[in-house]
């Protein structure tokens, strides 16, 4: 498994409108191509989340997920707002990079687990919060996937 | 979508959230990656699935606590036309027409609420 085969250019934005945390996730939960009660369900899903503890990890990095019967299977994307947004994350820094992971509550491979630690352990990486700020298009955010072998 | 279907959904995406805080290697992962609490999270779980579940329809709320007791899924996809709840083709998982979710749904031969996956 390679987390690489999970995103599609369509889910990756560089340069997120949004300003504020919800709008951060609304904007993510966008890129999934969703019906719009599939995204207002999810959006809340995650919401909830959040409010169980902020999923923002450090170094600019967060990564909201959340099962939900909404999605039929695993679905991921990639967000970015350079000047930061406020995301209440465990070091209280601003996040640039946010992914999202969504899954149905039953999956017959089972991937959550396994991408969330994925991108867990690439977020951790020392080089990747500036590697992903220097990122000018997609194709270069699927690169650095395959360079780091993830 | 109807409303109470709505209602159905979030509680059982709830239940989902709270039973992974129960399985071990996501706990794990939730403590050690994201520094959540688990017992702090299920209090705060079960707090909203409690407010939830009040603001279901009688007949609904009895239908709903009867299979999340026992079978720990109470609404259930319908993918392809198959009931993920008990994975047989019923009449009322056949349905394919548009708006299929404005209204509740159960299956013919498992009895849990149905959702409609695109
Ligand atoms: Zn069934």
């Amino acid at each position: 498994m390679q987390l690489r085969d999970f995103f599609t250019l369509e889910a990756i934005s560089l340069d997120l409108a949004a300003e504020t945390k919800d709008e951060a996730l609304r904007e993510l939960v966008g890129l999934l191509g969703l019906d719009e009660k599939s995204r207002g369900i999810l959006f809340k899903m995650l919401k909830r989340r959040e409010n169980l503890g902020s999923t923002g990890i450090g170094r600019r990095i967060a990564i909201p997920h959340c099962r939900s019967l909404v999605v039929n299977r695993l679905r991921v994307a990639f967000g970015r707002k350079l000047p930061g947004i406020d995301f209440d994350a465990i070091d209280k820094k601003p996040v640039q990079h946010i992914f999202l992971i969504v899954a149905p509550p039953l999956e017959v491979s089972n991937q959550y687990l396994p991408v969330l630690g994925r991108i867990a352990q690439f977020g951790k990486e020392p080089d990747i919060p500036e590697r992903l700020a220097q990122i000018e298009r997609p194709e270069e955010f699927i690169a650095l996937l395959e360079e780091k072998g993830v | 979508m109807h409303p109470q279907l709505e209602l159905l959904l979030e509680l059982q995406d709830l239940h989902t959230q709270r039973r992974a805080l129960q399985d071990e290697p996501l706990r794990d992962m939730e403590e050690a990656v994201f520094d959540l609490k688990p017992e702090e999270a299920l209090d705060l779980l079960d707090a909203k699935i409690t407010e939830l579940v009040g603001r279901l329809d009688p007949g609904i709320q009895s239908r709903y606590l009867s299979f999340i007791g026992t079978l720990g899924r109470a609404v259930v996809p319908v993918l392809n036309g198959i009931c993920y709840g008990c994975f047989v083709a019923t009449p009322t998982a056949w349905s394919a027409e548009a708006g299929r979710n404005d209204s509740i749904g159960v299956c013919a031969h498992c009895g849990r609420f149905l959702y409609y996956v695109d």
